[in-house]
């Protein structure tokens, strides 16, 4: 795979070299993960970087005073939803892709690029003024529409490059055998694809879990709000309490950790495929 | 009597015609893509044309207003606030394509050798850019918050004077851009070490036995293969860097005084905040249209080569 003749000294000084990187590159997130543990008091005077008397007075704050979990509760049931309804019709569209041509899949598949570039805002502005006279804001449902279709994209490609790897000749026997087109998607083609639907589905759950825009437009309301919403709330109420505000931001990319150490193999698959493909 | 068999036939006729349809394999692809055209007609095209239409009238997100023409679009060519969006857009845009680019391919070329423990280095390097944009901005909010925050103490300790990131229109444009570029290096590095990874070794060996040095195999051998990938990626990246929202808001608002609104910015304050969705509409059909011309460009060109 790389440079053939590469000595031990120079494997480790690269090892090393990547350290110092990763260690710069993700110091924001570090300093924000050990400022969490301290409180505002002890932040502001505090004069070396690293942390010392660690407490949990944050988390007992966002826990005892503030919305945290139901914020926590909403982006879960939000995620949920729209991960499961973007998943399925992308793995119809997926398959469609992967082995129909014609001029309705051509289409279909510059309409998908349209969608990745459409600036999102000006979907908002119609929809704002259509779903308050459906009574739609505030309700978890018109942010679970959207994150569907924003999803569309990525989550079709991803689609179609797993299916591009299941071979024909399977879904032909299955025909031969007397099965449906559809049939030998449903009993031949899902089941053999199912890490591949994990992935595509652990992906919309982490856009839409870490989605702040159409939130912010559409929930209004604190018992509806997720928590990238949420937060800016408590960012502009007490601006100056960064101990508390650690604290919610560490906890929130918990689960954004824990998911994406599940996904991280197959993270190039669709993220290039898409962009190559088309 | 009569009547009955007559339309039972012609159910059944239809669903004989609908089950021929089916039968003859164009109706599968239909039925499959179905699902998905629906949605995007609805959350897609139909705020696309009506967006179009609030674009020449006036109103307000409560009540439609009057046809007015290209009033909109003339108020927006005169505005500075319009103007200075476009041009921050811009900047915004080439900044960060530039920046994560660069540190993109710098870091993918570095981890296609032979380094121990690489599958760590690929999943920690990609943390910033799988962070909620609002963990993001919150963890370097605090590192340059006000003269207290850790870079003014670091510019302190070395005897320099605080710098006012948030608050400076300058620093606030580069705080902006070095954000963005940290959120969107892990995206480029990943895409870039895969297609490092895709390109023949025989083609290395061949330059090698040629008698070229390092530099010259990356510039000829490597930089050409990464040529299509790396056109893509870009054009990916700047589109996503135009409709960015995230990143100018949550950390200043577009301000101070909207050297940091882009298009996006502009589009959601007309409408949100001054409550007119004709002006909001019109700013956001120009990105569309900024874009979409941008794509059309770039693909034909590459189409031509």
């Amino acid at each position: 795979m790389a440079y053939p003749a590469t000595s031990t000294a120079r494997r480790w000084s690269l090892f090393w070299l990547l350290v110092a990187i990763t260690l710069v590159v993700n110091l924001p997130i570090i300093l924000m993960v050990m400022n969490s543990f301290q409180t505002t008091e002890q932040l502001v005077s505090r004069t070396s970087i690293l942390p010392h008397d660690l407490t949990l007075a944050n988390y007992r704050y966002l826990n005892d005073r503030t919305s945290f979990w139901q914020f926590l509760w909403n982006s879960f049931t939000v995620s949920g939803v729209s991960t499961v309804t973007s998943a399925a019709i992308a793995a119809l569209a997926g398959y469609a892709l992967s082995r129909f041509r014609g001029r309705l899949v051509t289409g279909y598949s510059r309409a998908l690029f349209v969608v990745q570039m459409f600036p999102i805002i000006l979907a908002l502005i119609p929809l704002f003024i259509l779903f308050r006279t459906l009574g739609l804001i505030n309700s978890p449902l018109s942010v679970i529409i959207l994150y569907t279709v924003v999803h569309l994209p990525f989550a079709t490609w991803m689609a179609r490059a797993f299916f591009d790897t299941i071979p024909r000749e399977l879904e032909d026997a299955a025909l031969v055998d007397g099965c449906s087109r559809f049939g030998a998607f449903v009993r031949i083609v899902l089941p053999l694809s199912g890490p591949g639907l994990a992935a595509i589905g652990i992906f919309s759950f982490l856009f839409s879990y870490n989605e702040f825009f159409v939130a912010n437009v559409f929930l209004k309301d604190q018992s509806t709000m997720t928590l990238p919403v949420g937060i800016t709330m408590f960012m502009q109420q007490y601006s100056t309490d960064w101990g508390s505000l650690m604290a919610a931001a560490t906890l929130t990319v918990v689960p954004t950790f824990i998911l994406f150490l599940g996904i991280q193999k197959w993270i190039t698959y669709g993220a290039v495929s898409g962009g190559v493909k088309g | 009597m009569t009547v009955q068999p007559r339309l039972a036939g012609e159910t059944g006729s239809w669903r004989a015609s609908a089950r021929s349809w089916y039968a003859s394999g164009d109706a599968l692809p239909f039925l499959l893509l179905a699902p998905s055209i629906v949605l995007m007609l609805a959350v897609i095209a139909y705020p696309m044309l009506t967006g179009f239409m609030y674009g020449f009238s006036t109103g307000t997100l409560l009540k439609p207003g009057k046809f007015v023409g290209l009033d909109n679009y003339l108020r927006l060519l005169q505005s500075p606030d319009f103007l200075h969006a476009l041009w921050f857009s811009l900047l915004f845009a080439i900044f960060n394509v530039i920046g994560c680019y660069v540190l993109g391919l710098a870091l993918a070329l570095l981890m296609n050798q032979d380094v121990p423990f690489r599958g760590f280095f690929r999943v920690a390097l990609l943390l910033p850019w799988i962070v909620p944009s609002i963990v993001s901005i919150v963890s370097w909010r605090w590192m340059m918050a006000d003269q207290h925050a850790l870079f003014n103490q670091i510019i302190g300790a070395f005897g320099g004077s605080p710098i006012y990131f948030l608050s400076d229109q300058n620093w606030a444009i580069a705080a902006v851009i070095v954000i963005k570029i940290w959120r969107s290096f892990p995206f480029m590095m990943l895409s870039l070490l895969a297609a490092l990874q895709g390109i023949d070794r025989s083609l290395y060996e061949a330059a090698a036995l040629d008698g070229a040095s390092r530099w010259n195999q990356l510039r000829y051998v490597t930089m050409p293969q990464l040529r299509n990938i790396s056109i893509v990626l870009c054009l990916l990246m700047t589109i996503w860097t135009v409709n960015d929202f995230d990143t100018p808001w949550l950390l200043t608002q577009g301000g101070p005084a909207n050297a940091t609104e882009n298009l996006v910015l502009l589009a959601y304050r007309y409408t949100f905040g001054r409550n007119d969705v004709g002006l909001g509409s019109a700013v956001s059909f120009i990105t569309l249209i900024i874009l979409m011309a941008l794509v059309v460009v770039m693909l034909r060109r590459q189409r031509e080569r």
